[in-house]
């Protein structure tokens, strides 16, 4: 049976901060190729972006939402730490109570292992549609050169096996352990890093290229097949780094090199890629989604595009709303001034 | 700060998560927020649910300053500058209120046309109490 995306939103909040304004508060800016990114305002978090996106990933198909069997969510930014938070997402969107659904919180990985769970509903019960929301506004210290990338934005993809955007061709996964990169110990709200660059460097190389040359490789598929490579954006460099392992090319990394413009969307980071790319991708084009994990793992997942539907709302139309704001008022925003 | 029990805040979440109204069975005018006994016509008691569509136009609106806020909203005001709150006539008749997010206070106008989204409305008790805003209609 063909499985697939059948429907996809996206949204980014309307505030952005430049590059510039980090450095005059700090003397310089530490995400590579960032630069401005996107800032939620004080009323939204990751739940209202998430019902937002959602119901756009509905109207892309077009789809009414007692049609859903599974829904999955996926943030590094929850706003309780225990209570279920697919439940206010589901009650906003008038999702059947009785579909079974998922909070993925752990790690930037959270965005793909949401869609993999989808997909794994829609493979298992040919009738089944998954609706899978990633939303994510990572949050770390002022003093921490992690937080400079840190943005806001949010995906969510319809999946089932009618109505194919793109057909699931197939995915795999790798997970290893490493540790110091991006984590929260328990009792703490923001990122740590201990900013040991090439140990953290070595996990992200080789959980992502473990995961993605596997795919390739089952797959029997050559780097050059791909038209899109979407890649997991801590900042805009690293797509570069894994990609040139992988012996891709920068023009298949273009279409969803969204952290230039909105900067980490941690879990979100490659679902709203891979949006971008849906937005531009033509009829017979191939498109590989690599994930990654700190702690550390990666999903890589490939799919042939089938169709030229498009979504209602477009990753370019979302960077073009935008309205700035300076240093304070982010600080502000962002809850830093205690 | 007008506080509003945990209980009596969950009994509203069909109205504030998703704009439940309800349709008198006797004049057939919509009441939202949902009332006891129909509002236009006095009459009746017996209502159906609709899902309203929360496309509307703004029918009036007042800007929120520095010191204006209620309790539960200054936090917002202080970080969030101005805001503006309207009352909002809805595609399906009732006029609402509701905070208008995402629009620049100097751009909201009478007539301008509106939908609406979940957000945060504000926090007690360390519960997030979301509900619908009007934002402005995409063109």
């Amino acid at each position: 049976m063909t499985i697939g995306i059948s429907g996809y939103g996206v949204y980014i909040p309307k505030l952005r901060i430049k590059k510039e304004d980090y450095s005059k508060a700090w003397g310089s800016f530490s995400a590579s190729g960032v630069g401005e990114k996107s800032v939620m305002g004080f009323d939204e978090d990751v739940l209202t972006a998430a019902a937002k996106v959602s119901k756009r990933a509905l109207e892309s198909v077009p789809l009414t939402p007692d049609k859903i069997t599974r829904f999955a969510f996926a943030s590094t930014t929850p706003p309780y730490i225990e209570k279920l938070l697919s439940g206010t997402i589901m009650v906003s969107l008038g999702l059947p109570n009785t579909a079974l659904s998922s909070d993925h919180i752990t790690s930037t990985r959270a965005g793909t292992e949401a869609m993999l769970v989808g997909f794994e509903h829609v493979s298992a019960n040919p009738k089944g549609v998954a609706l899978v929301a990633a939303a994510d506004a990572p949050t770390a210290s002022m003093w921490d050169s992690i937080e400079h990338a840190l943005g806001a934005g949010a995906a969510a993809f319809v999946l089932s096996s009618e109505n194919l955007i793109a057909e699931l061709e197939g995915h795999a996964s790798y997970a290893s352990e490493h540790f110091g990169e991006r984590f929260k110990p328990r009792k703490d709200e923001l990122i740590h890093d201990l900013n040991v660059k090439k140990f953290a460097e070595s996990s992200l190389i080789s959980n992502t290229t473990k995961a993605g040359n596997a795919l390739m490789k089952r797959l029997g598929r050559k780097p050059e097949e791909y038209q899109h490579v979407v890649i997991q954006q801590p900042d805009a460099r690293v797509p570069g780094s894994i990609g040139g392992k992988m012996l891709f090319q920068e023009p298949q990394l273009a279409s969803s090199l969204t952290s230039k413009l909105v900067g980490d969307l941690g879990a979100a980071s490659t679902p709203v890629s891979l949006a971008a790319a849906l937005d531009v991708a033509k009829l017979g084009d191939r498109i590989l989604v690599v994930s990654y994990g700190s702690g550390a793992g990666s999903d890589a997942l490939s799919f042939k595009v089938v169709s030229e539907r498009k979504a209602t709302v477009k990753f370019q139309q979302e960077v073009d709303r935008k309205e700035y704001i300076d240093y304070i008022k982010y600080l502000k925003l962002k809850g830093a001034i205690l | 700060m007008a506080h509003v029990s945990v209980p009596m805040y969950w009994r509203t979440i069909p109205q504030r998560y998703k704009l439940i109204g309800q349709k008198c069975k006797k004049c057939g005018s919509v009441n939202f927020p949902p009332k006891g006994v129909c509002k236009y016509c006095s009459a009746s008691s017996e209502f159906e649910e609709v899902q309203l569509s929360g496309k509307g136009k703004v029918h009036t609106f007042v800007l929120i300053s520095a010191g204006g806020a209620p309790p539960e909203f200054a936090e917002q005001e202080k970080a969030g500058g101005q805001y503006p709150v309207a009352i909002v006539q809805l595609d399906e008749g009732p006029k609402v209120i509701g905070q208008i997010a995402d629009a620049d206070p100097k751009e909201v106008k009478i007539d301008m046309p509106v939908t609406t989204e979940l957000r945060k409305i504000y926090t007690e008790e360390g519960v997030i109490r979301y509900g619908f805003k009007f934002v402005p209609a995409r063109k």
